[in-house]
């Protein structure tokens, strides 16, 4: 049945169809330029992108390097849960914290039921959007984006780009190397939902709070102007 | 779904009776143009964005035998299992038999108005399957047993207390308040999580696929269709193969319209590309993908002079921004699709005989047009698709007549203007006494429910002709040097003379010259041309002209609807509707 039927809708379309050349229908679409990008609200990629993270209804840290990282992450756990423990993917950036120094006790793997904390780390931050990008994979389980109450997002300062226009470049350079990753995932804010009456509740399916710790030699003040920009 | 959209007039009176109902509303109405427009003001470029991806969306379109057949290999490669359904109820076998090929008895439903178009649930329903929608909204509707009023928020016509009254009558959970909120939506999380964990199948749609990798793009604030894409063992896309956009960056361009146009974001919390099944070192994800790629006459409409309706990229703003459904709601509409874009999708995907109502459930006021994001000229199209009714003798016989001698009073400016000229000036000797009519014969949907003010006196036309020669007279009068001073109250308080060129209104009420074109008068029919920049369009629209094309649109060729005669050579339009 689905093979008379995508003959029969290959046709119709290829009759509908300008039925161009590859070499015709590449060289109009590039001349279709590109699509215009959001402005940033600050020129420094730092700023703009945990200014637009706030404005995303998420909530931040700036740390210097991964002591800093661990000290933020304890600092959290115990604000929120009076615990040490949270679930990381089998990612070797975030094998690699000291997560002795702050006490912090991490379960390497997919979240199960129960645990309300999940760490991910980012493989790039997007400054347009304030959204971290992250790839489905042993490193990264999906589920650890969507299971948990609070999911928290380490982003190297060095791993920020502009828009998802660059985004898209890096992770295609990512795919030619590695392969295509099943599943690529933006996330910009906690889970939320206005379909009751149009009020805005957060954590209708996946984590209520959303923390975006970010590691990198900035300067002292990326935070309060970050504040200051998103006006929260 | 059981189609009711020819009764609309009645379902709209239906919908009119509830207050409530009604005054919500007139709240979204209100609100949601705005955060929309604050999104567009902040992100600044809309116009130059809305022109890029529409030209992205033509060129996929022109080129989709090109791309849809580089998206099908890309997703092989990338692992999936390609289906091809010509209508609903194939693709609604297609995902029955992987469903029954699987054992599956629950399903995990991400929100997909193909699905709704294709009576999916219903469907795996009568064989069997426990199919739970887990978007909130989509999740509300099912269990009140209704249908979708909204294709962005599919429950916004339900009260907070009504949700409240549902939940506490489905949810087998004991007492509680739920007095808020976020008391509901932490209990629908609760109750759909279970749900997620023991679903066997996972279906969603897909807001674009991509040629160049094959992947396809989900879009939700929730998560919920992105746990649906994840937990179970097998994942099926239910979409449709006008939804094919050649690169990834045409993808997150087209993410920048949808997300401000729909929900007035920057974006949204989850925007996830997903290629197929889990890799070899994964620990989750779905061991078996399948796309089914739905037809159900796009192809027809792509072969159409309605094709730009395929640009559609389903954000909802023209709902939100059409006075008819602000007032009458979804439901309304008698199908899937409501608003403008449904009532031209609508008789598109079903048949005109069915529908023809729809095209005629709107004011052609424009504002649909002003604030599309893929540019579809709605109106237009809804007036092509009026033309068609009146062609193929769908609507009444009176109001084909009613038309026609409009028409052919149209052709004939000067007997037009000296009737109108005339029934005016008896309608003014008529009412001036008492300023308006609460009775006027062929006029009883008007004076039914309101008075009809009473002219005052003089057509537009003739106002306007006035006008011309005063205005022509004082110009020939500033011409010739005249050493007098102006006469008192000539002058407006700057000393610039009242009249063309002025800021003030003149006696006439016509504000400053250069904004009113003889063009827009009774003479429109012949004459409509582009509208000014920075004027509201709606008198293009309703002069039959096209933002485009302006007076062009008239002797464009007739549409070719694709219910229609296959081949058939075009007609030469009618110059009136």
């Amino acid at each position: 049945m689905t093979d008379s039927a995508r003959s029969r809708i290959l046709d119709s379309i290829r009759q509908a169809s300008r039925r161009a050349d590859d070499d015709t229908i590449e060289r109009e679409l590039q001349a279709l330029g590109s699509a215009p990008t959001a402005d940033l609200p600050a020129p420094e990629l730092s700023t703009a992108f945990l200014a637009n993270v706030l404005k995303n209804q998420g909530s931040i840290d700036c740390v210097a390097n991964r002591s800093g990282v661990v000290k933020a992450l304890a600092e959290y756990l115990y604000r929120h849960f009076r615990s040490h423990r949270l679930v990381a993917g089998n990612d070797p950036n975030l094998a690699a914290m000291p997560w002795r120094e702050a006490g912090v006790l991490p379960r390497f793997g997919s979240v199960e039921p129960g645990e309300p904390v999940t760490l991910s780390y980012a493989l790039l931050g997007v400054a347009e959007i304030g959204a971290i990008v992250t790839l489905t994979g042993k490193a990264n389980p999906a589920a650890n984006n969507l299971l948990s109450e609070h999911h928290i997002v380490v982003v190297d300062s060095t791993r920020l780009v502009r828009d998802m226009e660059a985004a898209w470049k890096i992770i295609a350079t990512e795919s030619a190397r590695t392969g295509r990753p099943r599943g690529i995932n933006f996330i910009a804010g906690p889970s939320s939902t206005a379909d009751i009456e149009g009020k805005l509740v957060y954590g209708a399916h996946g984590p209520r709070n959303w923390h975006v710790i970010m590691m990198g030699d900035l300067p002292a003040t990326t935070v309060a102007e970050a504040h200051a920009l998103a006006g929260r | 779904m059981k189609q009711t959209s020819n009764t609309f007039l009645d379902n709209a009176h239906v919908a009119l009776q509830d207050a409530d109902k009604a005054q919500r509303r007139d709240i979204m109405a209100l609100f949601t143009p705005l955060v929309r427009n604050a999104a567009m003001e902040s992100f600044g470029h809309f116009e130059a964005l809305r022109a890029h991806v529409k030209q992205v969306k033509q060129h996929s379109l022109e080129h989709l035998d090109h791309y849809l057949a580089r998206f099908e290999q890309e997703a092989l490669h990338n692992g999936n299992h390609v289906h091809f359904a010509a209508d609903g109820e194939q693709m609604n076998s297609i995902v029955l038999e992987i469903c029954q090929q699987h054992s599956a008895r629950h399903v995990a439903k991400g929100k997909s108005m193909v699905t709704e178009e294709t009576g999916l649930n219903d469907y795996l329903k009568r064989a069997g399957i426990r199919v739970m929608e887990t978007d909130l909204g989509e999740y509300i509707i099912q269990q009140a047993g209704e249908t979708p009023s909204h294709i962005v928020g599919p429950a916004l016509h339900k009260s907070a207390a009504e949700v409240r009254d549902l939940f506490l009558a489905k949810h087998d959970l004991g007492d509680r308040e739920l007095a808020e909120t976020s008391d509901m939506v932490r209990e629908a999380r609760e109750v759909l999580r279970e749900h997620f964990l023991k679903a066997e199948v996972g279906i969603i749609g897909a807001n674009a696929l991509i040629a160049e990798n094959g992947y396809s793009m989900l879009v939700t604030n929730e998560g919920n269709g992105d746990l649906c894409a994840n937990l179970p063992n097998v994942l099926i896309v239910c979409t449709t193969i006008d939804r094919v956009l050649p690169r990834a960056e045409d993808a997150t361009a087209t993410l920048r319209l949808l997300v401000r146009s729909a929900t007035g974001q920057a974006q949204t919390c989850y925007t996830s590309f997903y290629s197929g099944p889990r890799r070899e070192q994964d620990i989750d994800g779905p061991l078996e993908t399948h796309i089914v790629l739905l037809d159900n006459r796009r192809s027809e409409i792509l072969a159409s002079d309605y094709k730009e309706m395929l640009q559609c990229i389903r954000c909802g703003a023209c709902l939100n921004h059409c006075p008819i459904y602000a007032g009458v709601g979804g439901h309304a509409y008698g199908w899937v699709y409501p608003g403008p874009m449904g009532s031209i999708l609508t008789p598109l995907l079903t048949s005109l005989e069915q529908s023809n109502a729809l095209p005629n459930a709107c004011t052609t006021c424009g504002r649909c047009a002003e604030v599309c994001p893929a540019d579809i000229p709605l109106p237009d199209l809804l007036r092509d698709l009026r033309h068609e009714e009146s062609e193929r003798k769908l609507s009444p016989a009176r109001w084909r007549l009613g038309l026609q001698l409009h028409a052919w009073l149209a052709c004939h400016p000067r007997l037009y203007r000296a009737l109108t000229g005339l029934g005016i000036f008896i309608l003014y000797l008529l009412g001036r006494r008492k300023g308006s009519f609460k009775h006027l014969p062929l006029a009883a949907g008007w004076t039914s429910e309101r008075d009809f003010p009473a002219p005052a006196g003089k057509t537009f036309m003739q106002q306007y002709a006035a006008q011309q020669r005063a205005d022509k007279t004082r110009e020939h009068k500033q011409a010739t040097p005249v050493k007098r001073a102006p006469k008192p109250g000539r002058v407006s308080g700057r000393g610039t003379p009242v009249g063309r060129g002025s800021s003030g209104r003149t006696s006439a009420g016509r504000t400053s010259a250069g904004r009113i074109e003889p063009s827009m008068g009774e003479g429109w029919q012949h004459e409509a041309g582009p509208a000014s920049p920075g004027t509201i369009r709606d008198s293009g629209k309703i002069s039959g002209g096209s933002k485009d094309s302006g007076g062009k649109a008239a002797a464009k060729k007739p549409k070719a609807h694709p219910g229609g005669p296959r081949g058939k050579k075009p007609r030469r339009r009618k110059d009136h509707d």
